[in-house]
């Protein structure tokens, strides 16, 4: 059986494209969403 | 079908097929089979991710719902980009440290060879089921649709994935998830063209938005909230940054047709980005596909649409004593579009002009015919329902499928059909794929032949790949004897997701809850939910809920019993 290992370690990884960290990344995921949410709002008012 | 359909279909869906089988040939161990050497790049990880969750009845139905519906079904999606980031902190991070081939062996490191067990039983169990539906559902509307026998169609969907799937593993399922994407989006992308093109010259593309828009298409995004009738409304803002992102983090976290895409990445930075890309581009997808529905509802504003579009549930009735009664309804349904034609080329009139007192008068207008012609097809499915009993009266999976075999040109017809095809394949085979890893890994290895040799593994697994595979082929062929089968398929789903996701919950943030604590917890909870499902009147979708949150609450209660145990024991 494998050992158990904390939940909380952060094993090393690369870096992302772009960008210097993670943290810029999980940004850009959260932040396409928020727009896309704002332009569909804009869209069904628009053509409400 | 034409002849050149016949080419572009089989021409597209050889290629793909024979191109994954070559480039995954000749894996040897276990490492290559299921997990596809850890070789695989982003893209590709992305690519998969999304062919596995775009099932065939995404492209059948998704469009018909934006017919019936407009654009409000995209919020059920505003979840996922959230659970993606989630899973790529959290989940993916562990995965790769403890080199896991499935989600549910990392519950053995966490708790026990128990609490792994079950929570891989459950999985077999419910998308066991699944892959039989994912087979059916697109075959029922295929063979009804183009007249070919149901059971050849299921057999052709099965043999040829149960083909690829055995012989290349993961990296087969990966491979060819890449091609059948890009035939997906390019196919789809062709026909939203198509539809815009077939729309009358007088009409541009921004008035047929207009037209929609002032028909109630164009209904992205709902805010509003009300605390008596808004749990009721499946589609709004509120419920799919919610309940979309519960149902994102349990499918993508904890279901293993899903996390055997991510953990063949390279690194875990080429997980993370498959992931990530998911996020990014799921929503404008299921926009585009939903638009597409929009711009045939308008483009059956211009021309005359079926009173019902399933022809094959229409020809039965026509053999029937009520044909006199579906005739007469269909006439009438004729007349008032000849009525309603005029009044939307004055709203488009209205519409050029910017009047709005004229924009409002001929929008009323559109409305009541729309009413009227609503009236007659509820009353057609009357008849229907009168003459064909157990016949299906929701006609909407029939939308799009119908728009293509009527109106588009020789080719194009071949293609779509290789898009709905290569979609219902997609999903099947990540299916089998993590049915029949589940089954070597979690079952066969650890708990009934643990000394066998690597080539000992791919054999089994891939004679569970073919055992699952034709598991699904007979479920598939015999689900019409069921009624409501895909209901009935999500309950037993919903029955058992919630209470994966409260164990992998547990797993994940509550160190405190041990093993025993949890697994206990964990029947008990699954207890509650048959209870819910047998003796109340909760909708199901709740269930998912319920599970989840009765595994930490009984965890939470059965790990200080079993600690005050055990420290009266020390003492």
């Amino acid at each position: 059986m494998k050992n158990y290992h904390p939940v909380d370690e952060e094993p090393p990884t690369e870096k992302p494209p772009f960008f210097k960290t993670w943290k810029g990344m999980y940004w850009l995921v959260l932040g396409n969403l928020a727009f896309m949410v704002v332009l569909f709002y804009v869209i069904t008012k628009f053509y409400e | 079908m034409r002849p050149l359909d016949w080419i572009v279909l089989l021409g597209t869906l050889g290629f793909i097929v024979i191109y994954g089988i070559w480039k995954t040939r000749g894996s040897k161990d276990i490492e290559g089979y299921l997990k596809g050497d850890n070789s695989m790049k982003w893209w590709t990880i992305g690519l998969s991710i999304m062919a596995t969750q775009a099932s065939a009845i995404t492209f059948l139905s998704t469009p018909g719902q934006a017919y019936e519906d407009g654009m409000r079904f995209v919020q059920f999606y505003f979840g996922l980009p959230i659970a993606m980031v989630i899973i790529s902190i959290t989940v993916i991070p562990i995965f790769y440290r403890l080199k896991v081939y499935t989600a549910y062996e990392f519950l053995e490191n966490r708790f026990d060879l128990k609490t792994r067990s079950l929570a891989a039983v459950l999985f077999l169990i419910q998308r066991g089921l699944a892959a039989g539906i994912t087979i059916y559902a697109p075959a029922i509307i295929l063979s009804t649709m183009l007249g070919w026998s149901l059971t050849a169609t299921i057999m052709v969907i099965g043999l040829v994935v149960i083909a690829y799937t055995m012989s290349g593993g993961t990296k087969a399922v990966s491979v060819t998830q890449k091609q059948q994407m890009a035939v997906m989006m390019g196919g789809m992308i062709i026909a939203g063209f198509m539809v815009v093109r077939y729309l009358p010259e007088n009409v541009s593309f921004g008035e047929a938005v207009a037209v929609a828009g002032k028909m109630g298409k164009m209904n992205v995004v709902d805010f509003s909230w009300d605390w008596k009738t808004s749990w009721n409304d499946r589609y709004n803002f509120w419920s799919g940054i919610t309940g979309g992102l519960f149902l994102s983090l349990s499918y993508f976290g904890t279901d293993q047709s899903q996390v055997a895409r991510y953990l063949g990445g390279k690194s875990i930075a080429e997980s993370r980005l498959g992931l990530l890309f998911n996020g990014l581009l799921k929503i404008p997808m299921q926009f585009i596909i939903l638009f597409i529905g929009v711009m045939v509802f308008v483009f059956y504003q211009f021309n005359q649409p079926p009173v019902f579009f399933n022809e094959g549930t229409k020809s039965k009735v026509y053999a029937t004593a009520h044909a006199d009664e579906l005739r007469s309804l269909e006439s009438k349904y004729n007349d008032i579009f000849e009525q309603k034609q005029q009044a939307v080329h004055g709203l488009v009139d209205a519409l050029k002009t910017e009047d709005e007192a004229a924009i409002a008068a001929a929008q009323e207008q559109v409305n009541a015919y729309t009413s009227a012609g609503k009236q007659v097809r509820e009353e057609v499915k009357g008849v229907i329902q009168k003459a064909v009993p157990d016949a299906e009266t929701k006609d909407t999976d029939y939308v799009f499928i119908s728009f293509i075999m009527k109106y588009l040109p020789a080719g194009l017809v071949g293609l779509l059909l290789a898009v709905i095809l290569s979609a219902a394949m997609s999903s099947t085979a990540s299916e089998l794929n993590a049915l029949a890893s589940t089954s070597v890994i979690d079952i066969y290895k650890r708990s009934v032949q643990q000394d066998g040799s690597p080539i000992h593994y791919v054999k089994a697994s891939k004679l569970f790949t073919v055992g699952w595979g034709f598991i699904a082929i007979l479920f598939a062929t015999y689900a019409s004897l069921l009624d409501n089968l895909i209901q009935a398929v999500n309950i037993i789903g919903s029955i058992f997701y919630g209470t994966i996701l409260g164990i992998f919950l547990v797993a994940f943030y509550l160190k405190r809850i041990k093993g025993n604590a949890v697994f206990y917890g964990a029947i008990l909870a699954e207890a509650v939910v048959l209870y819910c499902y047998f003796f109340t009147d909760i909708a199901f979708l709740w269930f998912n809920v319920i599970g989840c949150v009765a595994v930490v609450i009984f965890g939470f209660i059965l790990q200080a019993l079993i600690g005050k145990k055990e420290k009266e024991l020390v003492a």
